[in-house]
Parts: C-alpha cells; structure tokens; sequence
C-alpha cells in the first residue's frame, strides 16, 4: 500500500521559512497531481487508436468535508473529458447551478499513487490554485492522517 | 429498471447501450461507443446522492485566513 508523507514547507512575501504547522493550516493539505481520463476510457481509446490528451498538473486539496471529488471545469474542457451525468450543486457566489460529472483518474506526482474518481464534478477551482478537490468518495478508500502539530499528513491509498 | 435494480446502465440520447455490473465496465463500454462524447452512466434504483461541498458552497476556498473570524463577544 502506496503512503504519501507530505510536510509542507513554505516561505512568506520576504522569503522568511514559515513554520509547517502554519503552512498546512494556510494552505490545507495540498499534494501535487497529474489528472487524466479515467483509465477504462483510457483504454478503449487507444484501443480505438485515439491519442488521449496530454494530462493536466496541479494541486489537489485534499477536503474531508466534500461528499463528492471536483475537477476544475477549465482542465476538464482542456481534457476533453465526457460528460457522464449532471449534478446541482450550490455556490455562495450565485444561484444553484447544474455541473458536470466527469469520470477522471488522478496520480499522485512522483508516486505510484494512482486514484479512481469516476464521478469528479466540474467545478471552478483554477482561480483557487487548484486542479482537483478530493472529497469523500475517493477518501472513503483511503487512509488520512492529519498530524496539525508537526505540519503533516499523509495518504495512503 | 425492474429488469436491471442495481446494474450500471448507459444511455445515449434516447439509446441504451446496456446495463453492466460495474461502473467500470459502463465507462469502458461508453467509450467503446461513443468515444469522448458524452453519456449517460446512471444506477438503476439508486436515489442520487446529495452533494454537499461546503468549500464550494460556502465559498471557503476564497477564505482569507490572514482575517479570521473574531470570536463571539470579542
């Protein structure tokens, strides 16, 4: 079983180190991924001869308080990724609206960590430096130790 | 649904491709079918699941934490 051990390091505006545990409670527990198409997609795809498109990079914020796991809507245009169903989710900023659902894998960068996230919702998340929000659907397959004092965590899936 | 409670179907339009025992044999066979276009993966008999993401709906990714909230009284 793959584990992720991440402690967060951090420097403020003048380059000062800015102690971990301040760093994960600023920042959340954050890890650096690779998403793409979800891999059975994938794989009909090259079967078919289809050139997949190139992964998207960035950080994913880990959210035990999301039922559902986020994709950003702009990556997921970028992915060309297929719409599989809708879902109505709220926003603080304006009126319920109707997202996408996009069947998408996620790799841990550096990692043998790959993460199967068939219902990913497309959400706006570049604007927040993100790439993916990691709810409980994919937590609930995983073990998440957070550890505040020492400016930790770690994932193993 | 009767035909099928709990199996993965797979709908295009007003086509159904087929019902399957797992998501993953869904996604594989809608994209046998239909590539990267979109379609439809639903499980019969099961009641959508509520979202609730509370960092999106409350807007607390754009949470400023150089500016906390103050406590109640203070």
């Amino acid at each position: 079983m793959p584990i992720l051990n991440i402690q967060l390091a951090a420097q403020d505006p003048s380059g000062n180190p800015i102690p971990s545990l301040v760093a994960l409670q600023q920042r959340g527990p954050v890890v650096q991924v690779s998403v793409s198409v979800e891999q059975n997609i994938a794989q009909q795809l090259l079967a078919q001869g289809v050139p997949l498109p190139a992964p998207e990079r960035g950080l994913a914020l880990i959210d035990t308080g999301a039922t559902s796991t986020c994709v950003d809507d702009a990556a997921a245009a970028r992915l060309n990724l297929p719409a599989i169903d809708v879902v109505t989710i709220a926003s603080a900023s304006h009126a319920s609206t109707q997202q996408n659902v996009h069947p998408i894998q996620i790799e841990v960068v550096g990692l043998p960590i790959t993460i199967s996230a068939p219902r990913a919702i497309a959400a706006p998340l570049a604007a927040q430096g993100l790439v993916v929000l990691i709810g409980r659907d994919v937590l609930q397959h995983c073990t998440f130790f957070y550890n505040g004092p020492a400016g930790s965590f770690s994932l193993s899936v | 649904m009767s035909v099928h409670p709990g199996r993965f179907v797979v709908v295009k339009g007003e086509r159904l491709l087929g019902a399957f025992d797992s998501m993953e044999q869904a996604l594989a066979a809608g994209a046998a079918a239909f590539g990267l276009q979109s379609f439809l993966v639903r499980r019969l008999g099961e009641k959508q699941a509520e979202v609730n993401i509370p960092a999106l709906t409350l807007g607390l990714l754009r949470a400023d934490p150089q500016h906390p909230a103050g406590r109640s009284g203070s």
